[in-house]
């Protein structure tokens, strides 16, 4: 096997991707530190991310409800990979801690990032509380990360 | 609905660089040798299924670009990209169009070449509100759900790394594995390094260059082409809600997988999946993977994949040898991985599998995994 020659390709784009109804209302909470999901009329189960339809009963969804900015750690793991920030391009610098979270007052879990990145002081069943950042930008990211309550 | 077969298998060896030949030639490779395997010619091949994720080589229509590579040109061709599942899911498509009546013959191929692009990159493109800002790829998004299932399930890390040593073992068996270790051992699998906890790289699927490709006919082609064609007694397919907080303990009940399983069971009559088969090929992409998918799949009652491992009865000799090919865990080109599982399945039923062949093979499971919103299943019979 011959090796063949290769060409390279690096590109600088731009893409620009609307919001729709549910995550334009969302965004805007969150400048307020405001976190709201959507809640079925039909099975009730309250969303997060807040969508537009209940995939299970394809409902349109309107009904907004609050959701804390604390709750339960469902899973957990410690990543000792960078992985790129898919909004950033950046890599991420390990090890950092990512929990699934399922808030007070949502049935999904959110997955974010956790403060504590020590295996040991991790516990599925855990109380945790979101870290707001000072400049809010009306993204996911306004929340930097999880703390572990103690 | 027509009965169909699959009546041939070809696919390259799959390694971490294939920089001697492109995309198209690869597909070429697979292709030929699956035609040859079918003795057929390529016009009489009706249809053209392929399978490719191609944000992974950011390389676009990629069954314009390597269509000729599958004798696909003037004939009906499409591609499927759906995750892990690409290849199940294109095997399925080349399945309905056989099934109805439409096509008698079709090449379905799948491919990657993960070595020319940026998998990490193409993982990150999801939804750009939600998940970017707290992605962490298919690595973390396993670590994630594994804790819960080994806090719910009393699975270890030895169980994992039983799971891992089976793979490669099986793979040293088999030429096309990408990853092969005659002498791997549990030892080895918990010294290797921490990707992600409690996941370690022997835990984890390579990222593969391959290509692997079948052919189905329908019952009088498949009869007078092949002496013991690979029927497909059913296939499933399962999608679900896009986020990845939205299935409850994902990886504990993988409603996809075991949904898909409970239709094809139905359909093929499988009343006791770890008795009914003989040989399984699935789609485990880490260690924990496989445990759980154990007990989606009903090989043993929920919380049991534990002992299951334990128990050897699905190594190679067992009750049910579970990937005797080396599984995903030896090979993942991913556009492709889904048609090796069912190419391995069928190799097992047309006695094709040389060193890793089981002994009297009729019933044989195939399935998919694409990030747990995907799941699908295929049962394959030979005459008995």
């Amino acid at each position: 096997m011959s090796e063949l020659r290769t060409i390279t390709h690096e590109m600088d784009l731009r893409w620009e991707y609307a919001s729709g109804s549910a995550m334009e209302k969302f965004c805007a909470g969150l400048l307020e530190r405001r976190i709201e999901a959507l809640k079925c009329p039909d099975c009730a189960r309250r969303y997060l991310p807040p969508r537009p339809f209940c995939g299970k009963c394809n409902t349109r969804l309107s009904e907004w409800v609050p959701v804390a900015d604390e709750g339960v750690l469902e899973a957990w793991t410690v990543m000792y990979l960078p992985i790129v920030d898919g909004r950033s391009g950046e890599m991420r610098e390990a090890p950092y801690g990512m929990g699934l979270i399922r808030l007070d007052g949502a049935d999904t879990t959110l997955n974010h990032y956790l403060v504590e990145n020590d295996p040991a002081n991790l516990k599925v069943g855990q109380r945790v509380k979101a870290v707001w950042r000072d400049d809010l930008q009306g993204a996911m990211d306004d929340i930097l990360h999880f703390e572990v309550l103690k | 609905m027509k009965r169909v077969g699959i009546i041939g298998t070809g696919q390259t060896n799959h390694t971490r660089m294939r920089n001697d030949v492109n995309q198209a030639e690869l597909v070429r490779e697979a292709s030929a040798l699956a035609l040859a395997d079918a003795d057929l010619d390529p016009h009489e091949i009706d249809a053209v299924v392929i399978s490719n994720m191609e944000l992974f080589e950011g390389r676009a229509y990629p069954e314009l670009w390597v269509g000729e590579g599958a004798f696909a040109a003037g004939k009906p061709c499409m591609k499927i990209a759906t995750g892990g599942t690409s290849g199940t899911s294109s095997c399925i498509a080349g399945y309905h169009q056989v099934a109805s009546g439409l096509f008698d013959t079709i090449l379905v191929v799948g491919f990657e070449k993960h070595s020319e692009g940026h998998t990490q990159a193409g993982m990150a493109l999801v939804d750009p509100f939600w998940d970017r800002a707290v992605a962490s790829g298919a690595l973390g998004n396993f670590a994630l759900s594994i804790s819960q299932y080994m806090a719910e399930r009393g699975v270890t890390e030895e169980h994992a790394a039983k799971i891992a040593v089976k793979a490669r073992r099986n793979g040293s068996r088999n030429p096309h594995a990408h990853l092969q270790d005659a002498e791997a051992t549990i030892d080895k699998v918990l010294g290797s390094k921490m990707l992600a906890h409690p996941v370690r790289l022997l835990d984890m699927c390579p990222q593969s260059d391959g290509a692997c490709a079948i052919v189905l006919a329908s019952e009088d082609r498949a009869n007078s082409l092949c002496e013991r064609p690979a029927w497909i007694a059913a296939a499933a397919t399962r999608h679900q809600q896009p986020y990845i907080g939205d299935i409850d303990r994902r990886l504990i009940t993988m409603e996809t997988l075991r949904d898909a399983a409970r239709e094809v069971y139905a359909k093929a009559g499988i009343n006791n999946p770890l008795k009914d088969f003989d040989v399984a090929e699935i789609y485990e992409p880490t260690t924990y993977t496989e445990l759980a998918w154990y007990e989606a799949l009903g090989f043993c009652a929920e919380g049991e994949a534990g002992a299951l491992i334990d128990s050897g009865e699905t190594e190679i000799g067992g009750e049910l040898p579970v990937n005797p090919s080396g599984g995903v865990l030896c090979a993942n080109p991913v556009g492709a991985t889904g048609v090796i599982r069912v190419a391995e399945a069928a190799k097992q039923i047309l006695g094709r599998a040389g060193d890793y062949q089981i002994d009297n093979v009729t019933t044989a499971l195939a399935t998919g995994y694409g990030v747990y919103a995907w799941a699908d299943a295929m049962v394959l019979r030979g005459t008995a």
